[in-house]
């Protein structure tokens, strides 16, 4: 290794060094403290009962049925606002892409959505929906509390993730869609193809490197859900999330074991997302991620 | 018969496009009637307001609660968007022209980063920051933001260089100068773009940001304003302030939106070259 | 220059001037942060007010309004005092939160003179609700305790018990309803623990260490909730009923009987005075005959932060607040019930609550909910399990019931 090359390394590094340090010491380093927590009974309203009790508190909480009730709650609002925001995702990026006049009207405003708080998108669709000072009910003619109940209340909350999040969705679909070529599309049409069989055909599997990085992303997006839950139902009528029983456990009930203990099976959920992506689809997978 | 599929198409796509800026726009314009409605009017289930009233914003503005929430969003928001950018922008760079090992081990962290939940750190960090006494401060928030911001920042910066014309850079190089004053001179003027595009996606999603800020802010001092509309209190025991939160969710939502419709090439350009190449 | 000179002397002066006042009010009159939930009516700003002035500028307490939901208030006391805030001196407690705040150590005990202040004259049950451990935390400052309102238009003598007013009101047809609190809330629990003191049961034993729940008065309990749930009586929206839809639902007129706190008294007054005209009240139901009801009391207790510092300020302070002259103000302004027993025969407290015997003698029989740290898992542990009340089956959820508080006192469930 030459002068140059050595140079160059440690110049590499040194430039990492900041960002590097920063992300441990506020994501490793946390991650770590969690793992070690949980195996400890410290309960901050209970200071000096602080002991270590193994694996006791991850017994708990996989022989409780809140977690298993949350942990589906969470799988339910995930598989479904995902797929339904691919199924959008297409005939927006379709519509955008097309587009031939107010091209940058039509884009903006569907950022719009993408760049709203999320607090406010579940506040706007929680007034929108309230019997009493919503429109919904008016123009729907019905009379529900939809909040009340749990399937109407998880419909609002997944209507508020499908509006907020599939303009994303269109955007990552829509940069997959230029990489059609043209002439191939023109060829098909003039082999008498219609739309749908293109669509199929052609589009679909060019694409398939961009819609599953798009899908990866929503769905690990889609899986912590909580602003949307918090402000909607609070985790009533049964719709609680893990990310909102992470939060009661640690922030409410001042549980820091207990809730250490569930930030690392959320972390292992996540992980087994990943993996099982990765598995599932690595090649196209790493086709289209930006890892060169 | 060309003419006319051709004039059917756009009239289908022309309604295509009016059904999508509905569809993004409906909720904001509603919140925003929501908040110009009198509150005697608040129940009339009505998406227009009859009458017009500017009360509620006056209302907010005249609360000690408002402006520094606002204060604290802004002044949290922007430092950290500084603090990911630039630390991001040498990290990006090192990766994208340098050859070190690591590099790869680097992006692929920061995205792994970027994608697992916060609420998993939220408690350990709470604990720490109890016994360091940054709970309730504005540092104390800003930490906790880079674990989202720098992998965002690191991200995007490095899929723009590798698209950057380097020749510049190896020019000056051979032109005597160091990789760090080459950096300095040549790139950083190259790459304003997309620094400016990072900044952007950063300030948003710090902006956005509502469980860190409920779980280690408590008072004025450092809560931003979604933690402030979640817990409004209202004057009255029972009654929900629908019309301040809607007229505070207005102000807090007209920065993001004009930086939006102004930017939208860059935004656009920014999400999707983390996912896509080119 | 001349004049540049005087202006900028001048500029100084004034900054000097500034500076000075502002430093020198923040020394001399130490201010003391009272946490209390938002009170609309303002008594609790003029106690402050005019406690401050009594002080002879030793501290001027600065009301600040927490929400007006109290598990929300919880969470919000709770994270500031483990994290060591020292901005609390004063925190308005609701009466379950003792136990939990004196054990952490976020709380100081009261003792000597304040102490002696702050028990003198209270009615026994507010008392208690403020001792943990042989041990005063907090003044008692204002209690409450739910009534039966009924309409005297279309009942003529109040029912005796939960079973006989199910039957009455069904048998009344659509404007039979009975309003009572069903969503998954704290008053879900208090609702519980309340009907099962009255069949003679509690959730722990006297030592608040261990789960009681006796299956016999347990099932009962059970049993009834699902009755009325499932009863044509109950309102259908009772899932999701607190204690001001509650009232609503009762102003608009087609409901006949409705278990509510005080607070319905004034507001039908101002809101609905045809109802108000035939507004009836009497002592909660029974469960069993014969045998008076037992409510859980709820209400206000002032306690010191561990970490403000000014603790002695602050019990001074506090046992202002809790006089009985601005007991008697929140009575009238507030509607909220005195902790001093000698108000309730003043005449103008008993104009402002003609039922104020009934009242007291509810407060003579009233139960605590359980003392114990614990107390917030365990209430989030009964009220989840017997959320919504109409698919209670009293076999199966006897056992669940008793699982989750169990795993609730081992501190060890997620809740």
């Amino acid at each position: 290794m030459n002068q140059k090359q050595s140079n160059e390394r440690r110049l590499g590094w040194l430039l990492c060094a900041p960002a590097v340090t920063a992300l441990l010491v506020v994501t490793a380093y946390p991650i770590l403290y969690a793992l070690w927590l949980s195996l400890f009974r410290y309960d901050l309203r209970f200071p000096d009962q602080r002991a270590f009790i193994g694996l006791d508190n991850y017994v708990s909480i996989l022989t409780s049925e809140v977690w298993w009730h949350a942990l589906g709650n969470t799988l339910i609002l995930t598989i479904i606002s995902v797929s339904l925001e691919l199924l959008l995702g297409f005939p927006l990026a379709l519509i955008m892409h097309h587009t031939l006049f107010w091209r940058r009207a039509v884009r903006a405003t569907t950022l719009i959505p993408y760049a709203i708080i999320t607090v406010v998108a579940a506040l706007a669709w929680k007034f929108a929906f309230d019997p009493t000072i919503g429109f919904v009910n008016a123009l729907l003619g019905t009379e529900q509390a939809w909040l009340t109940q749990r399937w109407s209340a998880f419909l609002v909350i997944i209507l508020t993730e499908i509006w907020k999040t599939t303009p994303f969705m269109a955007l990552l679909l829509m940069a997959g869609l230029t990489l059609v070529p043209h002439d191939l599309i023109q060829a098909a049409r003039v082999d008498g193809a219609n739309a749908w069989q293109r669509f199929i055909k052609i589009i679909v599997p060019i694409m398939k490197p961009a819609i599953l990085v798009a899908v990866l992303f929503r769905t690990l997006d889609a899986f912590r859900i909580f602003d949307t839950v918090f402000i909607q139902t609070r985790g009533a009528q049964g719709t609680e999330t893990v990310s909102l029983l992470g939060y009661n456990t640690f922030i409410v009930s001042l549980n820091l074991g207990l809730g250490s203990a569930v930030s690392v099976l959320i972390f292992i959920g996540v992980l087994i997302i990943s993996v099982l992506f990765i598995k599932g689809f690595g090649a196209s997978l790493t086709k289209g991620g930006n890892a060169e | 018969m060309m003419m006319r599929n051709d004039l059917m198409g756009r009239i289908f796509w022309g309604m295509g496009n009016l059904i999508v800026m509905a569809y993004a726009l409906l909720p904001v314009l509603w919140i925003v009637s929501l908040s110009l409605k009198q509150s005697s009017h608040l129940n009339d289930q009505r998406f227009f307001p009859q009458t017009i009233s500017f009360e509620n914003y006056r209302i907010i503005f005249s609360d000690m609660q408002f402006p520094a929430a606002l204060w604290n969003s802004i002044g949290i928001a922007v430092i950290s968007t500084l603090l990911a950018v630039t630390l991001g922008m040498f990290a990006a760079y090192a990766i994208v022209r340098l050859e070190f090992p690591g590099r790869r081990l680097i992006l692929a962290g920061a995205l792994a980063t970027a994608m697992f939940p916060s609420v998993v750190i939220i408690g350990p960090i709470f604990n720490m920051w109890r016994t360091v006494g940054l709970f309730d401060t504005w540092l104390g928030l800003i930490l906790p933001y880079m674990t989202f911001a720098l992998p965002l920042a690191i991200w995007i910066l490095s899929a723009f260089f590798r698209e950057m014309p380097w020749d510049l850079d190896k020019a000056a190089r051979v032109d005597g100068a160091t990789p760090l004053q080459a950096f300095i001179w040549v790139i950083v003027p190259l790459a304003a773009p997309a620094v400016f595009t990072a900044a952007i996606l950063v300030f948003i999603f710090a902006w956005n940001d509502f469980l860190f800020a409920i779980s280690l802010t408590s008072t004025n001092n450092a809560r931003t304003v979604p933690a402030v509309i979640a817990f409004f209190t209202g004057s009255s025991r029972f009654e929900l302030p629908t019309g301040l939160i809607a007229a505070a969710s207005v102000v807090i939502t007209v920065p993001v939106m004009i930086i939006v419709l102004i930017f939208q090439r860059l935004i656009v350009a920014g999400l999707t070259s983390g996912a896509v190449k080119g | 220059m001349i004049r540049i000179r005087l202006t900028l002397v001048l500029w100084i002066t004034v900054s000097i001037i500034l500076y000075g006042c502002s430093s020198h009010r923040k020394e001399a009159i130490p201010t003391l942060n009272w946490y209390v939930a938002g009170e609309p009516s303002g008594a609790f700003f003029m106690a402050a007010k005019r406690c401050s002035e009594d002080s002879g500028q030793a501290y001027k307490i600065e009301q600040v309004p927490l929400p007006a939901d109290t598990d929300q208030q919880r969470e919000q006391l709770v994270r500031r005092l483990a994290a060591g805030d020292n901005a609390i001196d004063i925190i308005g407690m609701d009466v379950i939160w003792t136990a939990e705040f004196a054990q952490a150590g976020w709380i100081l005990p009261w003792t000597g003179k304040t102490a002696e202040q702050a028990k003198a004259g209270r009615l026994d049950a507010p008392l208690q609700s403020a001792i943990y451990q042989n041990q005063l935390w907090a003044a008692p400052f204002t209690t409450n305790i739910q009534l039966l309102w009924y309409r005297t238009d279309r009942v003529n003598t109040a029912p005796a018990t939960w079973d006989e007013m199910i039957l009455l009101a069904e048998s009344l047809g659509e404007i039979g309803t009975i309003q009572a609190q069903g969503e998954r809330y704290e008053g879900l629990t208090a609702f519980f623990v309340s009907l099962l003191a009255s069949n003679g049961g509690s959730v722990l034993d006297v030592s608040g260490k261990h789960i009681s729940l006796a299956q016999q008065p347990t099932l009962q309990t059970l049993s009834t909730m699902a009755r009325f749930a499932n009863s044509s009586a109950a309102d259908w929206a009772l899932a999701t009923a607190r204690e001001d839809q509650a009232r609503l639902a009762f102003e608009s007129g087609h409901s006949s009987f409705m278990v509510n706190y005080p607070f319905v008294w004034p507001s039908a007054q101002r809101n609905a005075p045809e109802i108000a005209k035939h507004l009836g009240w009497a002592r909660w139901p029974a469960t069993i005959e014969g045998k008076p009801s037992r409510f859980v009391i709820g209400g206000l207790n002032l306690g010191v932060s561990a970490y403000t510092p000014y603790p002695q300020l602050a019990f001074h302070a506090a046992a202002c607040l809790t006089a009985a002259k601005h007991q008697r103000m929140a009575a009238e302004l507030g509607g909220l019930l005195p902790t001093i027993a000698a108000l309730y025969d003043e005449p103008e407290i008993r104009v402002t609550y003609p039922f104020a015997d009934v009242l007291r003698s509810s407060l003579s029989d009233a139960v605590q909910r359980p003392q114990t740290p614990l107390y917030n898992d365990i209430s989030l542990a009964i009220s989840r399990t017997l959320h919504p009340m109409r698919d209670i089956e009293p076999q199966k959820d006897f056992i669940r019931l008793r699982r989750a508080i169990e795993r609730a006192l081992n501190s060890e469930g997620l809740l």
